[in-house]
């Protein structure tokens, strides 16, 4: 097997991983924890032990999951989502700090010309730079990759990759380790601590990883980006 | 987080490059993913891009070539995501983005008396698909130089009024053989109506006789328009106008008139270096919230300091550099320490403080030092030593310098009982501003109290001393300079072309004997006095011919049941069908007054109606022109009314709103084809058209008319219209409002216009020959009806146009209220011990604190208006009484309610007591808020509350539904009167009263939240019936502080209860009347001073003359 092929198996492995944890991180971030979610999370060690202070949390024995998502979990998730911190990129991006919900905002344009559409009604946010919209579209650009994968469409594969990049390097990377680092600070429950710390460890371990891909697979391409 | 959880777990940092790495998560990505994303494109991305999703700024607005046709997104469909994602909405894309095709008509806010610009938006998509043509909101209007785009709560509220779902639908008639009161209707047409009244008026013309020019009362409440309102009782040939200015600002106008001729005074607040406003008004609520809120914020931003003098921390006073807490009615004390200050002070480099450049100019102390016998009249007084040896200016400030010597630091902390400090804060930032002080005295002090317009007259003082009364940039001018008043003068559209000739009459029922330097009319006595058999006959027995009755009286926008003083002495009135023989009210909304009258004629709100509007808020003459949108959206889309007269009514029926008229047309209407429709009374002509005399003048044709004595705006109408017939009005209509002149300083100093040997004054030449020139320069001539008129004055060697006065400069000395028989107040005085407050009564408040000697006696300051509410016309708008909720409770410092044990909450019986007669009128319960926002010893409750209904509603017979009585802002109560005593006591919160009819039948779409009324509405209560009518002896408006007496309530009393003796409150009045007025008598040759204002109807020297026996 050659050294490509042999990056490319481990890509169609590695996928899956990076579709779980994609979609892990920005449903957490997205809407209020529930029951099964949770289950998800505990069933699994590997996912686990990315909430190392969540799975050690005494609390969790004391009151049940329902006690723990009403009165600690959906508190938290209220005040890093909702009240105090402000999850969208524009705030962070833009020099008047005011959210740009309208199709103004190049994320949006992003999508569009990509023939995404969110539903922000479902995802309950106001503008589709929403940090969990944003790790979700990464979510849906990952389940792509894996199909260009299965179908060894190396261009698309390619293609995907770019797009990842760009978006991580662009968007993502720009603004929200800081608002990460702001929700780990001001977290109050290990459930988000941890959310928020594998979050930012993932998507900039993720940047590497992609560049990685890049240079191996699509070396042209990805010297352009700088 | 807690320490414990450590960030620095080496395991977890190792985990992190193994994110990865190993097999596959037992948990597939979507299981876990909120699947917000649709990969699917199934709609176009972008129909269309003239759209602005998200505008760059706040101010962003439709350019004025869109407003035939704006289309705007969903306000409501945000949350979707904008077209981008969903596309717009159409027969193929169902679930694309809703745009809605707009026509944005410029009206103006009708709500307070600022007319701040408005745009209407008519909803024309709905309209095209078949549906209502309605308008969905009021925006602002980015065109008007006085709102800039702007509006408060109360200008958005006009959508909640319009479609209010208590809205009268049609005219009303009392139902035949039911009583007034008795809240039995019948439902009538508009020709219905005017058929009746107009043959009531017609009848009562065609006597011609004295009488019959006095029997007719048109009482405006909220004229909001320059002048039409005038006209309609000046075409009748009637001496019947009746304003509400007497309870509102009779008492500043008085003090500005004394020293200007000019009805108030103007300020420049953007280039000013201190605002300093008495009371909270001009920024608060009223002349003019919005538009003085924004310009003193601008003067805020470039450095100004804002000073309020209040009793009441205001919203204005909270945010001000200086409150300055003042007993309430002793402001005068205040204003003349400054001027005494100012006179025997030097500044800080040893200079005059005085403006003598200005007081030598343009103050008339020349007229003063000549009159040497008022001056020893003066030493007599004691107010000066002796009289100065000579009459140079100098001697004039060495002997006012003497004359307010007296107005000490302590004199005035003692009397206006204020802290030393806050008073020479106070002087300090008056003297660093120089001549940069800006101030709208207005409400509070001079509408307060027996003599409140002495506080105008020497508030006006020190800034006259400083010369920030010069009209110049950033300090004080005067309303006509700023004002356009053109709406009544659309004569040349008429068969007559010309205004109406002077009214031979003189009704004392609006200028009674006693007052004959009244600022306006007596209206809030007109009950009173057509109920005082006595004092009728003790006139008509000296001559006059005092009307006992009248036939037709015609409120307009006016509520004065609820908003006057002494509320059953006018239910009283308003029930005799022998006094007021028939009356109708020309009003919007319900209201406690048009359920004793015998019609009620729904008439239009901001963007239902045509007015020219213009008011003085800053040094410039703009103008705001009303329109009915519903009509001018109709009228473009190409539809005609049938009766092109009738128009705003035809398209308001069309449109769904209800048969809702407007004044203008309905006002030409009745004259032309109802009270004078052969032209006998000689009233048709002046509203038949010139174009078409078989039928009354339109719209188009009256403001063609109107607008064409505006110069630029004729000149610029030409120009964008050329094609047009009627250019103004259709600019007008596009625009919505006009600026014919900006930066107005100084007008005094123009120099007098001359062409060729003419000098041209007040719209009249006068040839060099005739005009001749006084001792004092001032420069007279006579006009063609051989009256004389002081045109111009001569000042450094230049002829110009001076001030308003007699004496064309600032009356310090004010001759001619010598001459009508009060010369000890002729200048700005005050007493300083209580000796003199006794004998000098008439300029000394009601609510004095002489007067206070228990615990639990106050001072009541009662004239602060809510920002959120404006008298009547509110009522029922949701938006606003959510805010308000008729809430209304009495502020009382908090160490007074501790000495009293009230605590915050406590029902509190509020009992009022007359200071000049010793009588009491009666309490009412209300609600008590300890605070630290009042000054020890002064109550605060705004009289801008405590509405009530007796019905929730009423049935119409053959008419389906049951029409609702401002269900949404007033609650229901019960009500006894016997001649004597009346009493109220609420029964049902307007909660209560909503759920039962919360499916309203009327306006559905606008009125889904009914059931949502979570207010009761029974936390105020109707304290102006309690108040007795307090007649100032000389400005004539009712005083409206009350002397109280407050306690705990009893447990049997309620919030809301009131109890009133208002046999009582008749004396109270008379007391006032007899005791404290100097009324007309053998000597006296004429009714009032001819140069002074004497709105509304011009009238004759006949009329002027008089003989009192």
């Amino acid at each position: 097997m050659k050294a490509d092929e042999y990056n490319m198996d481990l890509m169609k492995q590695e996928i899956e991983n990076r579709i779980a944890i994609y979609a892990l991180i920005s449903r957490l971030m997205l809407v209020e924890v529930d029951e099964t979610f949770l289950e998800n999370i505990e069933k699994d060690e590997r996912l686990l032990a990315f909430f190392p202070n969540y799975r050690d949390w005494p609390k969790r024995k004391e009151l049940s999951t329902s006690e723990l998502i009403e009165q600690y979990y959906n508190v938290d998730f209220t005040n890093l989502f909702l009240m105090h911190l402000v999850p969208y990129e524009s705030f962070y991006t833009r020099d008047d700090q005011m959210i740009e919900s309208g199709g103004d905002n190049p994320v949006l344009e992003l999508y569009n010309d990509l023939d995404f559409r969110v539903e922000l009604d479902k995802a309950r946010v106001v503008s589709a730079d929403h940090i969990g919209v944003e790790l979700e579209f990464m979510y849906m650009l990952c389940t792509a990759l894996q199909k260009a994968l299965e179908a060894d469409d190396k261009d698309g594969i390619c293609e995907l990759l770019q797009v990842q990049r760009a978006f991580l390097k662009e968007h993502l990377l720009e603004w929200t380790p800081l608002f990460l680092i702001n929700a780990k600070r001001e977290s109050r429950t290990p459930l988000y601590h941890d959310g928020a710390e594998l979050a930012l460890e993932f998507l900039l371990s993720d940047f590497e990883y992609v560049t990685e891909k890049l240079s191996q697979h699509c070396e042209t391409t990805a010297t352009t980006e700088n | 987080m807690t320490k414990s959880m450590n960030n620095e777990n080496p395991a977890f940092l190792e985990g992190r490059r193994s994110f990865l790495k190993g097999t596959a998560y037992s948990v597939a990505g979507a299981t876990l993913a909120a699947g917000v994303f649709k990969t699917v494109a199934d709609t176009p991305a972008m129909a269309e891009t003239k759209f602005t999703p998200t505008p760059k700024t706040l101010s962003f607005y439709p350019p004025l070539e869109e407003w035939n046709s704006f289309t705007e997104l969903d306000g409501d469909d945000w949350k979707r995501g904008g077209t981008s994602r969903n596309g717009v909405q159409s027969e193929d894309n169902p679930d694309g983005i809703k745009a809605t095709e707009y026509m944005l008509v410029p009206t103006a806010c009708s709500n307070c008396e600022a007319s701040c610009g408005l745009t209407a938006w008519v909803d024309l998509s709905t309209y095209k698909a078949g549906g209502q043509l309605a308008v969905r909101k009021y925006m602002g209007n980015p065109l008007h130089a006085g709102s800039r785009g702007r509006n408060c709560a109360k200008g958005y509220a006009a959508q909640s009024q319009m479609y209010d779902p208590d809205r009268i639908p049609f005219p009303l008639k009392r139902a035949p053989g039911s009583k007034r009161g008795e809240g039995k209707w019948v439902r009538t047409t508009w020709d219905e109506a005017m058929k009746e009244i107009g043959q009531k008026m017609h009848d009562t013309l065609k006597v011609g006789d004295e009488m019959s020019k006095k029997s007719i009362m048109y009482h405006v409440g909220r004229p909001n328009e320059n002048g039409f309102g005038h006209r309609v009782p000046h075409s009748l040939g009637i001496d019947g106008y009746d304003s509400h200015t007497n309870i509102c600002s009779a008492g500043a106008r008085q003090g500005t008139i004394q020293w200007t001729n000019d009805d108030r005074n103007s300020p420049d607040w953007s280039n000013a270096k201190l605002i300093f406003l008495q009371s909270s008004h001009a920024a608060d609520a009223g002349h003019y919230f919005q538009q003085a809120a924004g310009r003193i914020a601008d003067a805020r931003k470039k450095g100004a300091k804002l000073v309020v003098m209040d009793p009441r921390m205001s919203n204005s006073a909270g945010m001000a550099d200086l409150w300055v807490p003042c007993w309430p009615g002793t402001e005068t004390a205040l204003y003349l320490y400054l001027a005494n200050r100012i006179l025997n002070e030097k500044g800080l480099n040893g200079e005059d403080l005085v403006n003598h450049n200005f007081v030598k100019n343009w103050v008339n102390w020349d007229h003063l030092m000549k009159d040497r016998e008022y001056l020893a009249y003066l030493v007599e007084k004691k107010y000066i030593k002796s009289v100065p040896a000579g009459d140079t200016y100098e001697e004039f400030i060495e002997m006012i310098a003497e004359m307010y010597s007296p107005y000490t630091l302590d004199f005035v902390a003692e009397e206006c009982r204020i802290e030393k400090r806050i008073v020479e804060k106070l002087y300090d930032m008056f003297i660093d501003a120089g001549a940069r002080v800006a101030t709208y005295i207005w409400r509070a002090g001079p509408i307060g109290h027996k003599g409140g317009w002495m506080i105008a007259r020497s508030a006006f003082l020190p800034f006259v001393l400083r010369g920030a009364m010069a009209g110049d940039k950033g300090g004080v001018g005067l309303h006509h300079w700023h004002v356009i008043s053109v709406n009544g003068k659309g004569n040349a559209a008429t068969e007559a072309g010309v205004a109406p000739g002077k009214v031979d009459a003189w009704n004392e029922i609006a200028w009674p004997p006693e007052y004959p330097l009244s600022s306006y009319e007596m209206s809030h006595i007109m009950p009173h006095l057509l109920m005082d058999d006595e004092w009728r006959a003790k006139w008509n027995a000296k001559g006059l011919n005092v009307p006992e009755k009248l036939a037709v009286w015609i409120p307009r926008m006016y509520n004065p049941v609820w908003i006057n003083p002494d509320g059953f002495r006018w239910i009283e009135a308003l029930k005799r069908e022998d006094k007021i023989e028939m009356s109708f009210n020309l009003s919007p909304t319900w209201s406690e007054t048009n359920w004793y009258c015998d019609f009620i004629l729904p008439v239009g709100l901001a963007g239902e109606r045509h007015d020219q509007h213009s008011e003085a808020t800053q040094p410039s003459r703009w103008l705001s022109f009303r329109n009915p949108a519903l009509r001018v959206a109709l009228e473009k889309m190409g539809w005609k009314p049938k009766d092109p007269t009738r128009a705003t009514l035809e398209a308001h029926i069309k449109a769904g709103l209800g048969e809702v008229w407007e004044e203008v047309e309905f006002w030409a209407n009745i004259m032309t084809h109802y009270v004078d429709p052969d032209g006998s009374l000689g009233v048709r002509k002046y509203w038949a058209s010139k174009e078409d005399p078989t039928r009354c003048v339109t719209i188009p044709e009256w403001y063609q008319a109107a607008f064409d004595n505006l110069p630029n705006l004729k000149k610029a109408a030409k120009a964008s219209y050329p094609d047009s017939k009627y250019p103004n009005y259709e600019m007008m209509r596009d625009r919505g409002t006009w600026l014919e002149e900006d930066n107005i300083f100084k007008p005094q100093e123009r120099p007098l216009k001359k062409v060729g040997e003419n000098y041209i004054a007040h719209g009249h030449e006068y040839h060099e020959s005739e005009v001749v020139k006084d001792e004092f320069g001032v420069l007279t001539a006579t006009d063609a009806h051989g009256k004389e008129e002081a045109i111009g004055i001569e000042i450094d060697g230049e002829f110009v146009e001076g001030f308003h006065t007699l004496t064309k400069k600032l009356d310090f000395y004010c001759e001619w209220f010598k001459e009508w028989k009060w010369p000890e107040y002729a200048i700005p005085i005050y007493p300083t011990t209580k000796e003199d407050r006794v004998k000098m009564t008439h300029i000394v408040t009601q609510v004095h604190h002489d007067f206070m000697q228990k615990d639990n006696e106050f001072a009541l300051n009662t004239v602060f208006r809510l920002p959120y509410n404006i008298h009547t016309r509110s009522v029922n708008s949701k938006h606003l009484m959510e805010i308000s909720q008729n809430h209304n409770p009495v502020w009382i410092y908090t160490e007074d309610a501790k000495k009293l044990g009230i605590k915050r909450g406590d029902a509190v019986k509020v009992t009022i007591t007359d200071t000049v007669s010793g009588l009491d009128s009666g309490y009412f319960i209300a609600m008590a808020v300890p605070t630290e926002g009042t000054m020890p010893g002064v109550l605060a409750c705004s009289h801008h509350a405590g509405r009530w209904k007796l019905k929730n509603a009423v049935e119409i017979p053959g008419f389906e539904h049951k029409l609702g009585i401002m269900g949404v802002g007033a609650p229901l109560y019960e009500m006894t009167m016997d001649g004597k005593v009346g009493t109220l006591k609420p029964t049902e919160g307007l909660n209560e009263g909503m759920q039962a009819r919360k499916d309203t039948w009327q306006f559905k779409e606008y009125n889904k939240d009914l059931d949502n009324i979570w207010w009761d509405g029974l936390s105020g209560s109707w304290q102006n019936a309690v108040a007795p009518s307090h007649p100032d002896p000389i400005a004539g408006n009712h005083a409206w502080h009350q002397k109280v007496i407050m306690e705990l309530a009893g447990k049997d009393d309620k919030i809301g209860d009131i109890y009133v003796n208002y046999e009582n409150n008749m004396k109270v009045y008379q007391a006032w009347r007899d005791d404290l007025t100097r009324p007309l008598d053998s000597t006296d040759t004429l009714r009032r001073p001819k140069h002074i204002k004497r709105p509304c109807v011009p009238l004759s020297d006949k009329a002027y003359a008089v003989n009192i026996k």
